[in-house]
């Protein structure tokens, strides 16, 4: 146990995020404890990632390397990646299929639920050695999860008092999963990104559509987000998920030239050379062009124009995290519409067009926040002081509030 | 691939060699505008994930599939996008030339690309093959599919400036 003090908040309404919070080593040892281990639920995959019976897949639960895997049986399965006997490392790949598990070192072997189902030499060698006589195997099984799927997106948690995975998610937030995962989605690919930062500070970009339409000048002169579309903050302030939605819909160009005068972000005269881009069919009528669900602690569910994914934030330690993109189409997409998401993979991950600058700005705060001096804060006022609510405009920074407030129930 | 029996000249490797080294010198100088103009108009630009392509995934981390596109990043790089000023060097390996019946030059080199801050501290960025098709347009080879299979596809931060 370390005995770092909690954080103090200098405001009991989270418009004061003390830098601490992405500087001190000891907090990262704190959140494993408190937060990763805790009664919520991991992202850990995507149902299709690991469609038959030994499937398996690798990911993380904060720190912890987890082995994801489906039994024979065809249920899920998570334990973490280490051996009972010595501690080994024992999925050496980080995707395959296999029924049992053998660990390299002494080749104790485990089933796809982390049972202990084979010990060399038990009984010992030409009869002496061994395991004593009353060794049971089932005592020694693999660190299993707790796991759940809800509408294909998978997740664990090590804690027996987490409430249900569908209460968890909440109506709010299944409403938009619901959305998305009415089809069955086809896998297209991964995006790994190792960003200098510490992860809360991508969470928070992905809860600040105030930044949205001010760094990412292709999203605001392409019209994937601007602020003067209609927008929604859409909070689940009791788990810490949000949804920031945006649609192209009752956007008045003069709107658009008084909200960009004298910034410039917005270009009314830049062209691009080849907008094919941009000539991609709608997956859905409802002109939603972004949008973002976070899942806490740390999944992503995105949608950018005809994207769509998943992103895993990993922490690594206090100042870096890595950024892992699981990027989906839907199994009843035409030929045309899997080549408009590939297109459009150009707005996103780690070259995207929008995303590299995330990357960015995570540098930029990481770099920043140590240069200065302990005891300082960040100021979070865009949307206005006080309760935290739902509203109806992306001049606002209220979701990054409702994640600190959540934070701060967890970590004490 | 079909190969022919027509034979990878002196000539033709000391074209593939400079023109590949133009690339690279283009990049490392910052004269990002020439960079386009290596490419034909019709060119199929993609970065691909190791990861992926050892899956079949279909997923680019870029996929530009003409040269107005490729125009188009460097237009953005220069007015739009934020990203971290580093000095690059591009280290690029002897290519490995191939020819197919249809007079179409297939080549394979590997690369390791340096980064190194304003304050001078270098660090490795990246690493990965070239996998290349080209062609001639007024005479000069040209590439018209560049295919770039990243090894380094845990990235560090971002990619901004073209590998």
């Amino acid at each position: 146990m370390t005995t770092a003090s909690p954080i103090s908040w200098p405001t009991a309404d989270f418009s004061r995020i003390p830098y601490r919070a992405f500087l001190d080593g000891n907090l990262a040892e704190q959140e494993q404890q408190k937060l990763f281990d805790g009664a919520y639920w991991n992202y850990l995959g995507l149902a299709v990632e690991i469609p038959n019976p030994g499937d398996f897949i690798t990911t993380y639960v904060g720190s912890r390397e987890v082995v994801l895997t489906r039994t024979e049986t065809g249920d899920l399965s998570a334990f973490v990646n280490s051996c009972a006997h010595r501690g080994a490392q024992l999925v050496r790949r980080l995707r395959g299929n296999a029924t049992s598990h053998t660990c390299a070192y002494h080749q104790w072997c485990f089933d796809t639920k982390g049972s202990l189902i084979g010990v060399p030499q038990q009984r010992g060698v030409k009869g002496k050695g061994g395991m004593s006589k009353d060794f049971d195997k089932s005592r020694h099984r693999l660190l299993t999860l707790h796991v759940e799927e809800y509408k294909g997106l998978i997740f664990g948690t090590f804690s027996p008092e987490t409430e249900p995975l569908p209460d968890y998610l909440g109506a709010k937030m299944r409403v938009e999963i619901d959305r998305i995962f009415n089809r069955k989605p086809k896998l297209l690919g991964y995006f790994r990104q190792v960003v200098p930062a510490n992860w809360k500070l991508y969470v928070e970009n992905v809860k600040d559509p105030y930044h949205a339409g001010l760094l990412h000048l292709f999203h605001v002169t392409f019209g994937i987000y601007r602020p003067t579309m209609s927008g929604k903050v859409i909070m689940d302030i009791d788990h810490g998920h949000s949804i920031l939605r945006t649609a192209d819909i009752d956007e008045e160009q003069s709107e658009v030239n008084a909200t960009y005068a004298g910034i410039d972000k917005y270009r009314e005269n830049y062209r691009l050379a080849d907008p094919s881009l941009f000539d991609v069919a709608p997956d859905y009528d409802d002109k939603v062009t972004n949008m973002i669900m976070t899942i806490f602690p740390n999944l992503m569910l995105g949608q950018v124009a005809n994207t769509f994914q998943t992103r895993h934030v990993r922490p690594r330690g206090i100042d870096q995290f890595e950024l892992y993109w699981t990027y989906f189409g839907f199994d009843d997409d035409d030929e045309m519409a899997i080549e408009g998401k590939l297109r459009q993979a150009n707005f996103v991950g780690p070259a995207g067009y929008i995303s590299l600058e995330d990357g960015e700005a995570g540098r930029l705060v990481q770099r920043g926040v140590g240069s200065r001096p302990d005891g300082s804060s960040s100021v979070v006022e865009m949307g206005g002081r006080g309760d935290i609510d739902d509203i109806d405009s992306l001049a606002t920074e209220v979701a990054v509030r409702a994640f600190w407030k959540k934070y701060a129930q967890v970590m004490g | 691939m079909s190969t022919t029996t027509e034979e990878v000249t002196a000539q033709l490797v000391a074209e593939v060699t400079n023109l590949l080294t133009e690339h690279a010198e283009i990049l490392d100088q910052n004269e990002l505008e020439k960079w386009p103009e290596l490419f034909t108009h019709d060119a199929c630009y993609r970065v691909l994930s190791r990861e992926n392509v050892a899956q079949g995934l279909p997923a680019p981390i870029i996929y530009y599939y003409s040269q107005g596109m490729l125009k188009d990043r460097v237009t953005a790089l220069r007015d739009a996008l934020t990203y971290e000023f580093v000095y690059t060097r591009h280290i690029t390996s002897p290519p490995r030339i191939k020819l197919t019946a249809d007079k179409q030059v297939h080549v394979q080199s590997n690369f390791s690309i340096y980064h190194t801050t304003e304050r001078g501290e270098t660090r490795l960025y990246a690493v990965g093959a070239y996998e290349d098709v080209l062609t001639r347009v007024d005479q000069q080879l040209r590439f018209r599919n560049r295919d770039i299979i990243l090894d380094t596809f845990a990235v560090p931060n971002n990619i901004a400036t073209p590998l």
